[in-house]
């Protein structure tokens, strides 16, 4: 303990990266098969650590789309080796935290400790990820807790209507399609430990595991830590291809009826059939941005700002980076106003596409988002995460020296082109979801 | 970000302060401070409330320049008064990143309100963006056009205690984002032609809130707890009240509070500290200090003589138990051996609750509210129930568990634990200039901003005795408010009587 508080008590500021001096600081190498993207900074002590591999929603068994959450689930639930209050007792001792999420495409761990520590919780992040213990007891109290969530998440009005958006723009097999709550729930019913053992043994392995580090760390003992942990490990499946989206015959307008909601979520857009890396994507997200980002983006301008519609309405592309994504306007609307505000939006959203945005918009617009990824870079973590993220879109880590550029260089016309090139109002579905009047049941 | 596969764990947010929203889409940017995303996190962040551990780097302040007092210095910060009107400027050079934030905190939060003005504060904190003669719409220039331009990370947020305006931006827009802000503080439009269609933004912030039945419920609890006290009614107001304050009223709580001698300016990350006092004597100095002394708060609550009991009923799908004890102010000895408590018992798997609880399939989680203020307020301790149990079920085992602790005590090795994680968070809330001024910020509302540097070293002095000794002074029954959501899930009154 006197340790521990001697090496806080030396704590200096964080160091971090200007958008300039990135690739330089990087040092990437393959150990045990894993990519390791470490980078020192100049903050003292503070080490985080994120990474993934491909073991998401999409690699599902056709009959059960729970197993991959499921298994990420159980990673932080004991191994082989350790019980889990082992394991937490041994983190807890020297406050350092591992935790796993499962997304789309990815099983991602996000952990962070004090320098010191960097090789005891490596060694816990690859034991949880090599040999969970997938005992009968914590499989229980998952599935319990699991389907106490999806109870939950059936109160919430933002989660109704993007949940039932993925289902009306992506077709059946997509990855960004959601199954809705009932089949998950079933899903979860059905679910058995063997199910769960099969896919950890298919799927998890080295061979396409990302491991970004970043902070205080010192390069050549990580890289020790990384051999020894993982030493002897094999196995892992690459990231599935892109599935293309086929259309729905979803109609076009839908309402989720909630009762004893006060607000409203809407959801206006369509699937853009465009992933992050393709050519017109930061010059869609660059015009989209001016439609719908921050205060003086034309939405919160002037549906809240002028005609005080809603707290909060925006515009923006979203779930491009392991799969061709969407384009979308979210907001919320008091039952009352929820006409004239999705009249408001969709007046917005007409001019802009109609009229495309100006060259004095463009401009400030290119400003703040050059502005804003200096800002992001600013932080120890929001290094890390970017880094990983760039991974994650298949792009070099120089893009993130790369992007002002790619920002700076847009022209008028090639915003406003690809707005006409990959969208259409016509085509988008609205989705409601809250105490909507002429929805209630009957 | 992809629509959750999994759905969203369960968020206690209604105890966190009002922002004033932001477009949800941003490319590359940090999340928001507050509400967000994220009660547990968010509040072992406002718990572990602080900050850095002491005795950062050896640290001279300068001497104070024209127009200046050096009050003090202390962990990197150095504190300055500006002699012509009594406002406070804090100061923490640090360049690592050529960013840095600077954040005007006002004392002032829904404290400050009553009957009638509930919600004030807040609606004033969204006309702060509606312009002046010197920065608004028409020029181009007003605080959203002149900040986005920048790719700065802005925004307000009202709190029970005070009211904060904060920017994190390249350092080179410093001298823009002190003009701006001085000028807010005293020459703000308030127009009734903006009040009117931002009472409507707000009250969508309100209906949004309602819209989750633990903000409801949160709120109940804090009305039944606190009969008296102003943090009685939350910061976002009553509905009648969001939509029937008059400009005049906003006017008048402008004038009251919106001085210099009621403010503090800090500024945090890439800077010069000569040139950010000059460009602060430059644009502040000119103002006069408040016109009468600002009035503190003197109503105090009574001592509570029995548990009290709310309920809610709604729709909804699964059950919630909460229950709120009466806790030490945030500056007060016994607030930082109450936080070691809330983690003993809710944080993490090895935590006792979680272990008598969702360890046995009674709750899906178990998370606590500390509440860090300037006067005594509550400690709450949630449990969101599990499918198919009941709320006296998860009441009665909670209530066990704390008696267990009066009685028998804590480990060692239980406060270590407890001890290591808020010192590593307050190691990781430095990760930055907006992180580190989101910390600051709360301790100059709770009073005193060297609490911010002193509070580790709070941490590291808890015992286990400490531990038992404000569980049995705070963790009483009899001092409780006890909440229970209980679910109407729709359609199934029909499938009952169908049966």
């Amino acid at each position: 303990m006197k340790t521990f508080i001697a090496l806080l008590s030396t704590l200096l500021a964080v160091a971090t990266a200007s958008a300039g001096q990135i690739s330089g600081n990087i040092q990437r190498t393959r150990i045990n098969g894993i990519d390791v993207i470490a980078y020192k900074t100049g903050v003292k002590d503070v080490v985080y650590l994120r990474g993934s591999l491909p073991a998401g929603d999409n690699k599902a068994p056709a009959a059960n789309p729970m197993i991959p959450t499921l298994v990420g689930g159980m990673l932080s639930r004991g191994t082989q080796s350790h019980a889990k209050s082992e394991i937490t007792a041994m983190l807890d001792a020297v406050g350092a935290s591992i935790s796993f999420s499962v997304n789309s495409a990815m099983v991602e761990f996000n952990a962070k400790c004090l320098a010191k520590d960097v090789p005891l919780v490596l060694s816990l992040l690859a034991e949880q990820l090599r040999e969970p213990a997938f005992t009968g007891e914590e499989f229980g109290r998952l599935k319990q807790q699991t389907l106490g969530g999806l109870k939950r998440a059936l109160e919430s009005t933002d989660f109704r209507a993007t949940d039932e958006f993925s289902r009306a723009i992506y077709g059946p097999g997509h990855p960004n399609r959601n199954a809705t709550i009932d089949e998950r729930i079933a899903a979860l019913d059905a679910a058995t430990l063997d199910d769960l053992k099969s896919f950890h043994a298919a799927h998890y392995g080295p061979a396409h595991l990302t491991v970004v580090a970043a902070g205080d760390i010192n390069v050549p003992a990580l890289q020790a830590a990384l051999t020894r942990s993982f030493d002897g490990w094999s196995g892992g499946t690459p990231r599935l291809a892109a599935i293309q989206n086929s259309a729905t015959d979803t109609t076009k307008e839908q309402t989720v009826f909630m009762p004893d909601k006060t607000s409203v979520n809407i959801v206006i857009g369509q699937a853009t059939g465009m992933r992050y890396t393709d050519a017109d994507a930061i010059a869609l997200r660059t015009g989209t941005a001016i439609l719908g980002s921050g205060f003086t983006g034309r939405l919160m301008a002037n549906v809240r700002d002028k005609e005080g519609l809603t707290y909060g309405i925006g515009a923006g592309v979203a779930n491009d980076t392991f799969a061709d994504g969407e384009w979308k306007i979210t907001a919320t609307f008091a039952p009352a106003l929820l006409d004239k505000g999705i009249a408001s939006a969709k007046r917005q959203l007409t001019d802009w596409y109609e009229n495309g945005v100006t060259a004095k918009e463009l401009e400030h617009r290119k400003d703040n988002l050059v502005g804003a990824f200096k800002v992001g870079l600013a932080t120890t973590d929001g290094l890390a995460q970017n880094l990983l993220a760039t991974v994650h879109r298949g792009k070099e880590l120089t893009w993130l020296e790369e992007y002002p550029e790619a920002v700076r260089s847009l022209s008028l016309e090639q915003v406003n082109g690809v707005i006409k090139k990959h969208l259409n109002p016509d085509e988008m579905f609205m989705i409601k979801a809250g105490t909507v009047t002429e929805a209630a049941p009957k | 970000m992809r629509c959750p596969q999994t759905p969203p764990k369960v968020n206690f947010v209604a105890a966190a302060p009002l922002i004033r929203g932001q477009g949800p889409f941003n490319l590359l940017r940090l999340p928001n401070p507050a509400p967000s995303p994220f009660f547990p996190t968010l509040m072992k962040r406002l718990l572990a409330l602080s900050a850095f551990v002491a005795g950062v780097a050896l640290h001279a302040a300068m001497p104070a320049p024209e127009g200046f007092s050096h009050v003090k210095s202390l962990g990197g910060i150095d504190e300055y008064r500006l002699d012509a009107n009594g406002l406070q400027v804090l100061l923490m050079p640090d360049h690592s990143a050529p960013v840095l934030t600077f954040m005007v905190t006002y004392r002032v939060g829904s404290r400050n309100e009553v009957t009638g003005t509930t919600g004030a504060t807040h609606l004033l904190e969204h006309l702060m963006f509606k312009g002046t003669p010197n920065f608004n719409r028409e020029k181009g220039n007003n605080v959203d056009q002149l900040l986005e331009r920048t790719g700065a990370l802005y925004n307000a947020t009202t709190w029970l205690d005070r009211t904060n305006y904060y920017q994190t931006l390249g350092s080179e827009h410093l001298a823009t984002v002190v003009a701006m802000e001085a000028d807010r503080m005293r020459n703000l439009y308030l127009r009734e032609e903006d009040r009117r269609p931002e009472m409507t933004v707000v009250r969508n912030e309100f209906e949004r809130g309602e819209n989750s039945p633990f903000q409801a419920l949160i709120k109940e609890i804090y009305h039944a707890a606190f009969v008296a006290h102003p943090y009685h009614h939350s910061t976002i107001g009553h509905r009648s009240d969001i939509e029937n304050v008059s400009i005049e009223k906003l006017r008048a709580f402008y004038d009251t509070f919106y001085w210099p001698d009621n403010a503090t300016v800090s500024v945090i990350g890439d800077f010069q500290p000569a040139e950010a006092l000059a460009l602060i004597r430059q644009h502040y100095g000119p103002i006069p200090k408040a016109p009468k002394p600002i009035e503190e708060i003197y109503t105090s609550e009574p001592e509570q003589l029995g548990p009290r009991r709310v309920t809610i009923k709604r729709v909804g799908q699964l059950g919630v138990v909460a229950v709120g004890f009466k806790n030490s102010a945030a500056l007060h000895p016994d607030w930082v051996p109450t936080q070691v408590l809330a983690d003993i018992l809710t944080d993490g798997t090895n935590s006792r609750l979680y272990r008598a609880l969702t360890d046995k399939g009674l709750t899906t989680n178990v998370s606590p509210y500390n509440g860090p203020f300037r006067d005594p307020s509550l400690c709450i301790i949630f449990a969101a129930l599990a499918p198919g149990a009941t709320h006296e079920q998860a009441e009665k085992v909670l209530l066990e568990e704390i008696e267990r602790v009066k009685t028998d005590g804590v480990t060692q090795e239980e406060v270590d634990a407890a001890i290591a994680k808020q010192l590593t968070q307050l190691a990781f809330d430095r990760d930055g200039s907006f992180a580190i001024a989101g910390q600051l910020n709360e301790h100059i509302a709770m009073g005193d901003w060297q609490n911010f540097v002193q509070i580790g070293d709070k941490f590291k002095a808890v015992t286990p005795a400490h531990v038992q000794s404000v569980a049995t002074k705070y963790f009483n029954v009899d001092q409780s408010t006890t909440g229970w959501f209980v679910p109407i899930v729709p359609g199934a009154a029909k499938a009952a009587a169908a049966k």
